[in-house]
């Protein structure tokens, strides 16, 4: 992995909250106030209805990605991912699109962030689902190439298949699903 | 040529003088003589018998050595001149000699790498730092830098060995000139090397001791090397240890240069030096607050607040009208929120300075932060405006209240007011609304008045008088959200008693509607019922939360408000022949009940007779006026006999006798027959001794009549089951010999097909925690009364499972089962080897609650302390743990998502604690499998189901 700095001092933004916490007394179709003698399994049993996954979701599992170049922070902090940007193809619910934004348009890490949330996607939605991964239009001076190479396949596996590659692509994802590990 | 050179050395031993030095260095620098000659001459001396010749010797050498022009050295003379020097480290005479000569030799330009490997082997193993002094360790440091600087890849070559070689060379080390040298040297080992960290935080550690040992002076004229080495740490951190421990140093670094000038210079003077330079640095880096360099600079800042007071004040004055500037520059509108994030760091830390430094506490008024107070204010409730920067300024007003002697009490009451618009018009429940309200509570400690008089008014008359309908959920959602504000901010004893005021003739409101409002009462109670719960609950939640902190206001409510709660119930219970009325619902009493049991635990021995005297002649003899008292009149016609039955008091063994019998004969729900049973139990508990006879003649009959005789109904005896539990817990808690009688019986009916279950679920409750018989409700405990229960009963039932048939060995799992939830690990820790087979025979009951409390307990086991042990446990099972795990973690063979969680969570551990040539072999199976779970119709299964998976493919050997 080259050791050139594309961006030395990005911004930073404040993470929203995850998945904002629903309190307790917020539960819809009951009148009474939890009073907290419930056990763990009426809590779980509560109601049988399919729960499906959604933009939340998916944003959280890809939200505490470590940015490569700036290990300390989360793909997150740094905007180059959000929540708005992952989008469901409204006629197949199985096809979803997750866009990233580069900090710099010279950005020499792009690649391997879009590779790292390709990666997480890939092990953690179910088979069913077809990602398409893509840089914010505009966002990058290689735009179309990097698209192509994130979507194609082979090109993916190949890049799984080096070892130095892969090692720091799980330190990137070691902190993904820990929004609140602190670095 | 070499008798000039034999006649220099041969004086120069004699006599020391500089002049033959330089004379034996230019006659080889001209070409007239070589090293090697001069090697032949000092011969003699070199292998001297007389120590001091020997140095002497070396010692010349070296001299003309760091004299000679380096293109007089060729190829094959540094080489000879390796050897020679690093044979000569091996002397303890001629070390010192030998090391001044290396210092030269691997600065010349033919000093190539395998030289390198080779001085710094000879010095690793025969140098000893503790016996050098300074200047000669900082010969040792030079060589080293040196070779670092120009032999890098070949010191890499030696990995480990380098590396651990030179921590014990610089281990200990407390110069500060050395200790530059040791830093420059870290920092390229930890860029370029592979090594554990530690090294780096151990200099910075030593630096922190030895600064302000050697004073101002050094650590002036080293400062700006220093700090510039600290700034990398700070601004390009490795790890977040490292960059707080060279935080750490500056301090001590800034205290050093300035806390000794301090004393003999006036406040006003302005500081110089490497205060005001880092300082101008931060400074220049905060101009974009947004960027990550930003909230390192701030660090360092918040780092100089807390070191001498001058360049405290020194570092507000430049910091603070700077960030204010930026906050309110329009073209900085976006980086508001970052700004005000900053701002909040730096006020806090000027709080944690004259906090933690009773030195430091200024005379009134005069806090650091004083002359910016007004226009910090300002900027802060500007921010509280906007929900992107209101959190820090929170966070901001928070340190300005906390500062002790910044704020008025004008101020105070400014602050509360404007943070009271947030919680009335946040409609949104957020994290905006925590912080206020933590906020809020944090005033509520020192200054009550302002939330009593401003936000509690406000809260108050948002809670409506009377229930909103069925369908009005907003509204519900509404005071419910009031009633969790109150919760939060109402546990200081003055908010506290206007609370409970407010709610209870809310309470009476709800339950009792006066007689207008009652005319044309809804039908439907429900609402009002569930209102008047979440106001109860709100009292009991506060009490809760004050007896956790021992307030000791508690007291006094068994006067103020339980008279009134047993009011209100009876009234209506009364009334409730007539007509129906809201507070006869079980939910409610529950609640009632438990605000009366947390305020009854607080009391003093004397008061509690007095309560109970009350309570008995109110429902034994329907003398109510002694225990309720409130605005409803309880109707005087009507008599209150909840039991209605005769029971005699004075006869404790008739007394429990019949109350025993009453719940079989009178109870008519779980509610009414729970309390009591809770009743019997405490006092079994507590009188055990004076209860013989009951024990043994009245409840063997209750045994013989209501449990063993297999002809009463199978709930009936289930519920008689229920109520010898009860009972057995209350003789095993003061390690009474009825309780094992009991359990004998239990045993007896694993055979029964109608209650085994039931009876081996009450062997393995017994010993379980409950909410009555506690400590706190003065129950007598005997301690490892559960370790005593196991050492008896778990042989028992280890013996059962293997050898009985199987209906009855099903009994024993589940016995089982619900033992091992019930206590805790270490009473059957070591018997886990047996236990572990049979809990895997459990994960096949048919019953998902035993399912997943062994996998609960097969979790905690697999990460507990002892591990070794259980671990090469749990590998013994691997295949059958990881086959069974994954069939209850599939949604199409497990329905309960509460089985399918722990299952998953389990599966997630394997890769922890089981070695990867055992585990291995799983791994395809288990990733695969674990993809059908990714696909959960539940989203907290899913959850559990991606971090599974994760452990899995990171799983390598």
């Amino acid at each position: 992995m080259s050791s050139e700095i594309f961006n030395p001092n990005p911004t930073i933004f404040a993470p929203t909250k995850s998945n904002k916490a629903a309190h307790a007394y917020a539960k819809p179709h009951s009148l009474w106030l939890d009073d907290g003698e419930h056990t763990e399994d009426e809590e779980y049993e509560q109601s049988d209805e399919p729960e499906s996954i959604d933009q939340d979701e998916i944003f959280e599992l890809i939200r505490s990605i470590s940015d490569p170049e700036h290990r300390s922070m989360t793909l997150e902090q740094l905007a180059v991912v959000s929540a708005p940007q992952i989008t469901f193809d409204p006629r197949h619910r199985d096809r979803i699109t997750v866009e990233f934004t580069p900090t710099v348009p010279h950005c020499g890490m792009s690649t391997f962030i879009g590779l790292s949330i390709r990666v997480r996607l890939l092990r953690s939605l179910p088979q069913r689902f077809k990602v398409d991964i893509r840089v914010k239009p505009g966002s990058h001076q290689s735009e179309h190439s990097l698209n192509k190479q994130l979507n194609d396949k082979e090109r993916v596996a190949a890049a799984l298949e080096n070892p130095a590659l892969l090692e720091v692509l799980e330190q990137c994802l070691s902190s993904a699903g820990h929004p609140d590990h602190d670095h | 040529m070499s008798e000039r050179i034999d006649r220099l050395v041969r004086t120069w031993i004699a006599s020391e003088q500089e002049q033959e030095i330089h004379d034996a260095a230019s006659e080889i620098s001209q070409g007239k003589a070589t090293l090697l000659d001069l090697v032949k001459s000092l011969g003699e001396y070199l292998t001297s018998e007389e120590d001091d010749l020997r140095t002497k010797g070396v010692e010349f050498l070296s001299l003309v050595l760091a004299q000679c022009p380096p293109e007089r050295l060729n190829r094959q003379a540094v080489r000879v001149l390796v050897s020679f020097y690093c044979g000569k480290l091996e002397d303890t005479e001629t070390i010192i000699p030998a090391l001044k000569g290396l210092v030269t030799l691997t600065k010349l330009p033919a000093f190539t790498s395998p030289d390198a490997v080779e001085v710094v082997k000879a010095i690793f193993a025969h140098v000893k730092m503790k016996v050098l002094v300074q200047s000669q360790r900082f010969m040792v440091f030079s060589i080293i830098d040196n070779l670092v600087a120009r032999y890098r890849e070949a010191l890499k070559d030696m990995s480990d060995e380098f590396i651990r070689g030179y921590i014990s060379l610089a281990e200990g080390e407390k110069d500060p000139r050395n200790l530059l040298l040791a830093f420059a040297i870290d920092r390229v080992l930890l860029i370029e090397f592979d090594v554990q960290k530690h090294i780096e935080k151990d200099t910075l550690e030593t630096l922190d001791i030895c600064l302000p040992v050697y004073g101002p002076a050094i650590a002036r004229e080293s400062a700006r090397k220093l700090w510039n080495c600290l700034k990398l740490e700070i601004f390009q951190p490795t790890d977040n240890v490292t960059q707080e421990k060279a935080l750490k140093t500056t301090q001590i670094l800034i205290q050093t240069i300035y806390s000794a000038s301090e004393a003999e210079r006036n406040d006003s003077a302005e500081i110089e030096g490497l205060a005001k330079e880092a300082c101008e640095e931060c400074i220049q880096i905060l101009r974009e607050p947004e960027k990550s360099q930003a909230q390192h600079a701030i660090k360092v800042l918040c780092a100089f607040m807390s070191t001498t007071p001058s360049v405290a004040r020194y570092t507000l004055a430049r910091a603070l009208p700077h960030l204010v500037k930026l906050f309110l520059d329009p073209d900085e509108l976006p980086n508001r929120a970052p700004t005000l994030r900053l701002l909040a760091d730096l006020i806090e830390a000027a709080r944690i300075s004259t906090a933690k430094d009773s030195e430091f506490l200024p005379e009134d008024g005069n806090v650091p932060l004083s002359p910016y107070k007004d226009e910090v204010l300002g900027v802060l409730t500007v921010g509280l405006k906007a929900p992107v920067s209101a959190l820090p300024a929170i966070d901001g007003l928070k340190s300005m209240m906390l500062t002790t002697g910044l704020l008025s009490d004008e101020e105070l009451g400014f602050i509360v007011h404007n943070v009271n618009e947030i919680l009335q018009k946040d409609e949104d429940e957020s994290e905006i609304t925590d912080a206020v309200l933590e906020l809020l509570s944090t005033v509520s400690s020192f200054a009550p008045g302002h939330v009593s008089g401003n936000t509690l008014p406000l809260l108050f008359t948002s809670l409506p008088d009377h229930a909103p309908p069925r369908e009005a959920e907003a509204e519900r959602i509404r005071y419910w959200r009031t009633l969790a504000y109150l919760k939060k901010l109402c546990t200081q004893p003055d908010l506290f008693e206007t609370l409970v005021v407010r709610l209870s003739t809310k309470l009476d409101l709800v339950c009792v509607p006066s007689a207008s409002v009652g005319d044309s009462a809804p039908v439907d109670l429900e609402p009002s019922a569930a209102y008047a719960h979440s106001l109860l609950k709100t009292i009991a939640d506060v009490l809760s939360a004050k007896i956790d902190v021992g307030h000791k206001d508690v007291t006094k409510y068994i006067d103020r408000l339980v008279p009134r709660l047993y009011n209100l119930f009876i009234y209506s219970a009364l009334l409730a022949e007539e007509r129906p009325v809201v507070a006869t619902d079980a939910r409610l009493l529950a609640v009632a009940a438990q605000i009366i049991t947390l305020i009854t635990q607080t009391l003093t021995a004397g008061r509690q007779e007095a309560f109970v005297k009350a309570l008995f002649a109110a429902y034994l003899e329907a003398q109510v006026s002694q225990l309720a008292e409130g605005i409803q009149k309880v109707a005087a016609d009507k008599k209150f006999a909840p039991l209605e039955v005769a029971v005699p008091v004075p006869d404790e063994t008739a007394f429990l006798n019949r109350l025993l019998e009453w719940t079989v004969t009178h109870a008519e729900n779980a509610l009414q027959r729970e309390a009591v049973v809770h009743t019997i139990s405490a006092v079994v508990n507590r009188h055990a001794e004076n209860l013989e006879s009951f024990l043994s003649t009245n409840v063997t009959q209750f045994w013989n009549s209501q449990i063993s005789d297999a002809s009463v109904f199978a709930d009936a005896r289930r519920n008689a089951i229920a109520t010898v539990t009860w009972l057995s817990k209350a003789l095993l808690l003061r390690s009474h010999p009825g309780a094992m009688t009991n359990v004998e019986r239990l045993f007896e009916l694993f055979d029964d097909d109608s209650v085994s279950w039931d009876a081996a679920r009450a062997v393995g409750r017994i010993p379980g925690p409950d909410k009555v018989l506690t400590k706190r409700n003065h129950a007598v405990i005997k301690i490892l009364y559960a370790q005593k229960y196991c050492n008896v009963v778990l042989p028992r039932i280890i013996e059962g499972a293997k050898s009985s048939q199987s209906a009855r060995q099903n009994a024993f799992l589940v016995a089982l089962a619900a033992l091992i939830k019930s206590v805790p690990k270490s009473t059957y820790a070591h018997q886990m080897s047996s236990l572990l087979p049979l809990l895997l025979r459990g994960l096949d009951l048919p019953d998902n609650e035993i399912r997943a409390s062994v996998i609960d307990t097969l979790q905690a086991a697999a990460t507990s302390s002892g591990k070794e042990e259980n671990n090469s446990l749990l590998a013994e099972h691997t295949s059958s743990l990881v086959s069974t795990m994954l069939k209850n973690s599939l949604a199409s063979n497990m329905p309960s998502v509460r089985v399918r969680v722990s299952a998953l969570r389990f599966l997630g551990t394997l890769p922890d604690v089981i070695r990867y040539d055992v585990l291995h072999p799983q791994k395809a199976t288990v990733i695969r499998e674990l993809g059908k779970a990714l696909d959960d119709p539940k989203k907290a299964v899913r959850k559990e189901a991606v971090e599974a998976r994760t452990k899995w493919f990171k799983f390598t050997g």
